[in-house]
């Protein structure tokens, strides 16, 4: 018998890739100067984050389904900015919006 | 037990199983047709329980604050929400000053009392409610007083909100409607129904229209209350 090889083929999917959006019951709330993210009651972090319009902009495209990546690419095409320093703001929002638990994935 | 009661203009329909809500809001006993009705299970004394704190009270209060809490639900469909502060009216008109618990908002309405004496009426000392209109905004006494029992069933057009930092020195500055919001919100009842929670959020915008805002740093000595009161007063 010849020898067996086995081809395993593993399929990851990028995490820029991942879909992902705001969990209900955080609210947005626009301000003159800043974006405010609130949740209601119900939900588990019970308190507010503030933001630039930047921030507005990244909430607004996660009312809906959204990936990383397609957030990147919007705001690369809305600022004139380096694309590293874009990409490193969003991860760092997104990262935000983790550890309060305001992202569904 | 039952009874009906009218709060910030809302008249509610109140069923529980304890006597300990019907106690608090005897001040706010009324005759009129409810505009909402809320009732009480043992589910949400557990629920109140669960909260901070709730594991040190009985249940006769749990379900007091169960009762508050869905009236708080409600009242944004009133245009009216749940503002923690310490409220008063002096010459008719209300002022209220909100700060975390404990930085001393009780302490510098109690020096705003002695520097205006008969002039000064506490609407409530805790968790009064406001209405917030188009273009005026009215502060509202309510059951839950605090725990001196301080406030009246009464109400004033609302004309200056004071936020109150701890300070060495007294000083007092108005600032924009925007730079207090954030801590307007934190003081705010927030609902757990999101549209709730909305129409609260626009009713804090309302503020804007008809309202004015401070932040004063203070100490306890009787001046920080001239200092707030002149300034508040213009």
């Amino acid at each position: 018998m010849g020898d067996i090889i086995f081809l395993i083929l593993f399929f990851y999917t990028r995490k820029e890739d991942l879909h992902m959006k705001l969990r209900n019951e955080f609210l947005i709330h626009q301000n003159e100067s800043e974006t405010l993210l609130v949740p209601a009651g119900s939900a588990e972090f019970s308190g507010i984050i503030k933001g630039n319009a930047t921030f507005g902009e990244i909430l607004s495209l996660l009312k809906d389904d959204v990936t990383e990546s397609k957030i990147i690419e919007t705001l690369c095409k809305e600022y004139d900015a380096p694309e590293e320093i874009i990409s490193r703001d969003v991860k760092k929002i997104l990262d935000s919006l983790r550890q309060v638990k305001a992202l569904e994935e | 037990m039952t009874g009906t009661y009218t709060i910030a203009g809302v008249t509610v329909n109140v069923s529980t199983i304890y006597d300990g809500f019907h106690i608090f809001a005897g001040d706010y006993v009324s005759g009129g047709e409810p505009d909402f009705f809320a009732a009480t299970s043992h589910d949400d004394i557990e629920f109140e329980r669960s909260q901070p704190g709730g594991d040190l009270c009985d249940d006769s209060y749990l379900e007091a604050l169960a009762v508050f809490r869905k009236i708080s639900e409600r009242m944004p469909d009133y245009d009216s929400f749940l503002f923690h502060c310490s409220a008063l009216s002096v010459d008719g008109f209300g002022y209220v000053f909100a700060a975390p618990s404990g930085t001393g908002k009780s302490t510098h309405a109690a020096l705003w009392r002695k520097l205006l004496g008969e002039r000064l009426v506490m609407v409530n000392d805790d968790k009064p409610m406001i209405r917030a209109g188009i273009d005026s905004a009215e502060v509202y006494g309510s059951p839950f007083n605090g725990k001196h029992n301080l406030g009246n069933n009464i109400h004033a057009p609302l004309r200056a909100v004071c936020i109150l930092r701890r300070g060495e020195s007294n000083h007092i500055e108005e600032i924009t409607h925007e730079k207090a919001y954030p801590f307007l919100l934190r003081q705010t009842y927030r609902p757990y129904d999101k549209s709730s929670l909305a129409k609260t959020l626009a009713l804090l915008d309302r503020l804007k229209n008809s309202v004015r805002f401070y932040e004063l740093h203070c100490n306890m000595n009787p001046d920080a209350a001239k200092v707030s009161w002149e300034a508040m007063s213009q």
